[in-house]
């Protein structure tokens, strides 16, 4: 089946600071590839070329990343959402270049370790209803939770219940609706709620079942989570023929290393880890599970990083410790600076934010630093702690010249 | 739910044909046949039975014809018969018909063919479509015209495809509210109930809507509105997609989609006629001993009965189970063998039932196949109308014969005094809102039920434990655990822990308690007790229990919690969680669901 897919993109995801500010939310990237990236390939791979991306918040970060998609065998196409007035209005702003056609509609912030796009076809096709993928998280709280009939029909929906103790299967951010529903859309004032309401009243909206690895990224810490769920998939090494090591290095687990990447003597490499193409590593590091490191990551010498993700291009000094943690780009990390990942007191790390203090639902957390930070020598950063892109901090020198 | 299928090519399409109704089989098994056009006349084999049984008496695969349409069946209403079996003939032989639906105002149609003289061969509402149709053409002459004028005078809902001897060049089909599909070929067309039947023999098909009908040729599928014959022309589609999954709609297993199915077996169970279960419980009140048998999972629901007969009409009823039963029974002629089988076609139960014929016992059946074995062999049959149940591992049918037992022991109550008119009621309604609550908490608790999987998966040994009637539930629970995730479950007495097997007990092997609602006050109290004795050997306890049961909470490690209900459903609604904490369980070890290794759908060999 020919059809489009549009992927929701125009949100300033601010609850996602600081690597929002200096991109798009999908431009995040985890287990070495962006949210976006993962999306396109997975709709190549369901027979779905051509795709229209709705952008506004950062848009060129996406448009030069991608263009036209002429190199990933696709077509892209964008249009801007201005402003920014919800789904139901993004959803409006492509209605002319859907036409008369089904759609695939993805929000832009979920992962999943394999879209069921095929199953949703396969089950438009044979019934002409929406639907949508609904699946079952860890926990229900923030999402729509949603009431299935023994057809799969969905029969109710209580947006992010309150004080009822709920688990249901929620919506999984993605659909597929016919063309029929902007009509109806227009009808309720753009809000997609409401349409996805109205649908369930006409008992016109059926569920599809992903029983997969599925994350919806709302906050920092759920980059670890995605990058953690992506990695988990994985079955075996992908080690380029033209990565170097200079000596003994040890490796162990699934490792995906990819070319150019220069590995210093000494260093210990435990899996699922990602290196990115043209990386260094030093000598003597120490890089345990759930590590991903973007392209041209640069590792000082007897540096340990655990289940972090880096973005790319960013250099850590020799002698520090990074846990539990997201680096943006062109990071700077001076010698010997340590992210604390716990607290003395084990309890559940809080995280400062616009809206106040943010329950992580974590133990273990460590920093989360934008683009381009530079960050002094010898400097310790708090449990949760957020540092705004560009931001720097000197180097912590306890001792000035002493005459 | 039953199957249609119609090809027509260049040659012989029996082969064909007779695969896209083995595709459909899973839409109904209890009888098939098939139509074809050979030398200007119709041959119509069929009989009762799958298609494979009716092709072994019928040999199906030896007819010839570029032309024919096929059906397979399960029956809702009216008896699984030869004659019963469609596809039907006119009474001209000029004219045969399958069909999938119901039509409504069959029995007046019926009188007035039958007063003009037309003879029925069939009890079915589908052979008067055929005879109108016969009639319509000797009026009209023409064989579109008399399919439509017939058609128009249906009530109901209805997919039905026709092929005659007048012209053995065209397949006549029409839709209104059951489902067809065409599927188009180079040289080859079809109609079907849905994709299934053809997908191994093509993907580009179109869907008809209601109100539509086709007049199909080997290289041509005309659409038209059957109100005013105006054609429709619509854009065919290509499939892309597996058969087997499609016929999930939306779940990824037939195992979770029978779970969500059971609000709907309940309902079936509710409406099986009052009359059928007062003569069982006639029966039973009338007999000496009553036996209750099933094996596997059936014997476990005949435990749960035994509980019901007990509690709620003071009989014992000694539950057996069928691979035993001849060798413990002492069964005569005034004895009564009440039998449970999801197929009916299962080789010990019916040995058993073979065996109290034999000994001149009267005996009854509560099975979900219409027309099989045991519902033919035993005197009085209690068709559960669970439908199709796919997955090996029963659920929806296991439940639902649980509720008929349940309703029997409700009725030899009443009938010998021991419940009053309004426990009675009270349980009947309280039975009656269950369906509803089902769907509802089925959706409300799936995340959490699923979370409690995931993290006790790991462990390779279980305890199912329950006290009362909650003892068989946690015999079954233990099944299906045991039946997806290959694990060790033993389901055992809660009382009967401490009397030897407590000593296995560590903090590897990891017990699931099934408790009763608090007002159950002993059974409560003595289930906690039970819970405390795992504990105290470090023994990981984890458990269903209602709302209100604060002691349960405290003494768990983890739980499930359920909406407080009343009696008699609190062990129905425990073993609906406990039948998803198995699928959740097996989903996170990856185990092959609805197909577990070394396991059959019936096991018809002793």
């Amino acid at each position: 089946m020919r059809m489009k897919a549009v992927i929701l993109a125009a949100g300033p995801a601010e609850r996602l600071r600081p690597f929002t500010e200096t991109r798009a939310k999908p431009m995040i990237r985890v287990a070495g590839t962006t949210i976006l990236e993962y999306m396109m390939e997975a709709l190549r791979g369901a027979g779905i070329s051509d795709i229209l991306i709705v952008v506004n918040h950062m848009r060129e970060s996406i448009e030069s990343h991608f263009g036209h998609g002429h190199d990933l065998g696709l077509s892209i196409d964008y249009v801007i959402q201005d402003p920014l007035n919800g789904i139901g209005a993004a959803l409006r702003c492509c209605e002319a270049e859907l036409g008369d056609e089904p759609f695939l509609l993805l929000y832009g912030d979920i992962l999943a370790t394999n879209f069921p796009f095929n199953r949703l076809q396969e089950q438009f096709q044979e019934s002409g209803r929406a639907v949508a993928a609904v699946t079952l998280p860890a926990s229900s709280a923030d999402f729509g939770n949603v009431y299935l009939d023994h057809d799969m029909r969905i029969v109710g929906l209580v947006e992010k219940p309150k004080d009822r103790h709920l688990s249901n299967h929620v919506f999984a951010g993605i659909f597929l609706l016919p063309p029929s529903i902007f009509s109806l859309l227009q009808k309720v004032g753009n809000d997609i709620e409401q349409l996805y309401q109205a649908l369930i009243g006409k008992g016109a909206l059926y569920g599809n079942l992903w029983d997969g690895g599925w994350i919806d990224i709302r906050r920092p810490w759920h980059i670890l989570e995605a990058n953690r769920l992506m990695m988990d998939d994985w079955t075996n090494s992908r080690i380029h023929h033209s990565v170097r090591m200079e000596g003994p290095v040890h490796m162990e687990g699934p490792l995906h290393i990819e070319e150019e990447v220069v590995i210093g003597a000494g260093s210990v490499l435990k899996g699922p880890c990602f290196i990115g193409r043209g990386s260094y590593i030093g000598n003597n590091t120490l890089i345990r599970e759930y590590t991903s490191l973007g392209p041209g990551s640069t590792i000082g010498y007897g540096t340990e990083l655990k289940n972090c993700v880096l973005f790319g291009r960013s250099i850590l000094g020799r002698l520090s410790y990074i846990g539990d943690s997201v680096i943006g780009e062109r990071v700077h990390l001076g010698t010997g600076v340590a992210t604390v990942n716990l607290r003395e007191d084990n309890a559940e790390i809080v995280m400062e934010s616009e809206e106040g203090q943010l329950s992580s639902g974590m133990r273990k957390l460590g920093a989360f630093i934008g683009d381009d930070v530079s960050i002094g020598a010898r400097n310790v950063l708090a449990p949760g702690t957020r540092i705004r892109a560009r931001y720097q901090v000197d180097d912590l020198i306890t001792l000035r010249t002493v005459l | 739910m039953c199957g249609i299928s119609a090809v027509i090519g260049n040659e012989n399409v029996v082969d064909t044909l007779y695969e896209s109704i083995r595709n459909l089989e899973y839409r109904g098994y209890d009888s098939c046949g098939l139509s074809m056009i050979r030398d200007d006349r119709i041959e119509v084999r069929k009989n009762t039975g799958g298609v494979e049984e009716v092709n072994l008496k019928e040999h199906l695969t030896a007819m010839r014809g570029c032309i024919g349409i096929a059906h397979t069946r399960w029956a809702t209403h009216g008896k699984v018969t030869a004659a019963n079996a469609h596809p039907h003939l006119s009474f001209d032989n000029r004219f045969s018909i399958v069909h999938n639906g119901i039509i409504n105002n069959f029995r007046c149609l019926r009188e007035e063919l039958q007063d003009g003289g037309v003879t029925f061969a069939s009890e079915t509402d589908t052979e008067v479509l055929v005879h109108l149709i016969a009639i319509a053409y000797a009026k009209l002459g023409d064989v579109e015209e008399a399919f439509l004028s017939a058609i128009r005078r249906l009530e109901g809902s209805y997919a039905a495809a026709m092929i005659t001897s007048v012209d053995s060049s065209r397949i006549y089909a029409v839709k209104m509210g059951s489902p067809l599909v065409l599927g188009l070929n180079q040289g080859m067309n079809f109609i079907a109930s849905d994709f299934n039947a053809f997908l191994p023999y093509t993907k580009t098909a179109m869907v008809m809507e209601d109100g539509e009908y086709a007049v199909v040729t080997v290289d041509q599928a005309k659409l038209c509105k059957a109100v005013d014959r105006s054609e429709v022309i619509r854009d065919p589609i290509h499939i892309e997609w597996d058969p087997e999954r499609s016929r999930k709609g939306g779940y990824s297993h037939y195992m979770l989609k029978e779970i969500f199915d059971q609000p709907h077996t309940i309902k079936s169970a509710l409406t099986i006629p009052n009359d059928d279960i007062l003569q069982l419980a006639k029966s039973i009140q009338g007999a000496g001993t009553t036996y209750l048998m099933g094996v596997g999972t059936t014997y476990y629901v005949a435990l749960a009965g035994q509980y019901f007969f007990s509690r709620l009409a003071g009989r014992y009823l000694p539950a057996v189970s069928s691979d035993e039963f001849n060798d413990l029974a002492v069964i005569g002629a005034d004895d009564l063998l009440i039998s449970i089988s999801q197929s009916g076609e299962t080789y010990d139960t019916n040995t058993g039932v073979r065996h109290a014929r034999a000994q001149h016992a009267k005996t009854a059946g509560i099975v979900n196949v219409m027309g099989s074995s045991l519902s033919m062999m035993v005197d009085q049959v209690i068709l559960q109308g669970s439908g199709p149940e796919i997955c090996v591992v029963s659920t929806k049918a296991a439940l639902a014969q649980m509720v008929i037992l349940l309703l029997v022991a409700l009725e030899l109550g009443r009938l010998n005094g021991k419940i009053d008119t309004q426990t009675y009621e009270t349980y009947h309604e309280s039975i009656t809102d269950f369906p509803p609550l089902v769907q509802k908490i089925l959706n409300e608790i799936s995340g959490f039920v699923r979370n409690l999987a995931d993290r006790t998966a790991h462990y390779k040994n279980w305890m199912f434990l329950g006290r009362g009637v909650y003892y068989p539930i946690a015999l079954e629970a233990a099944l299906k655990m045991k039946e997806v995730t290959y694990l060790h479950a033993e389901g055992m007495p809660a009382g009967f822990l401490k009397h030897g097997t407590l000593a296995m007990v560590d903090d590897e092997m990891i017990s699931l308690f099934f408790l009763p609602p608090p007002a159950r006050k002993t059974l409560h109290e003595q289930t906690l007790a039970a819970v405390e004795e795992v504990k105290a050997r470090n023994g990981p306890v984890i458990g269903f229990c209602f709302e209100d049961d604060l002691l349960a909470k405290k003494a768990l490690d983890h739980w499930i919690e359920l909406p407080v209900v009343a009696e008699p459903v609190p062990p129905f609604l425990e073993l609906i969680v406990a039948q998803l904490f198995s699928y959740f369980s097996a989903l996170k070890l990856g185990r092959s669901i609805d197909k577990p290794r070394n396991l059959a759908k019936s096991v018809t060999v002793g």
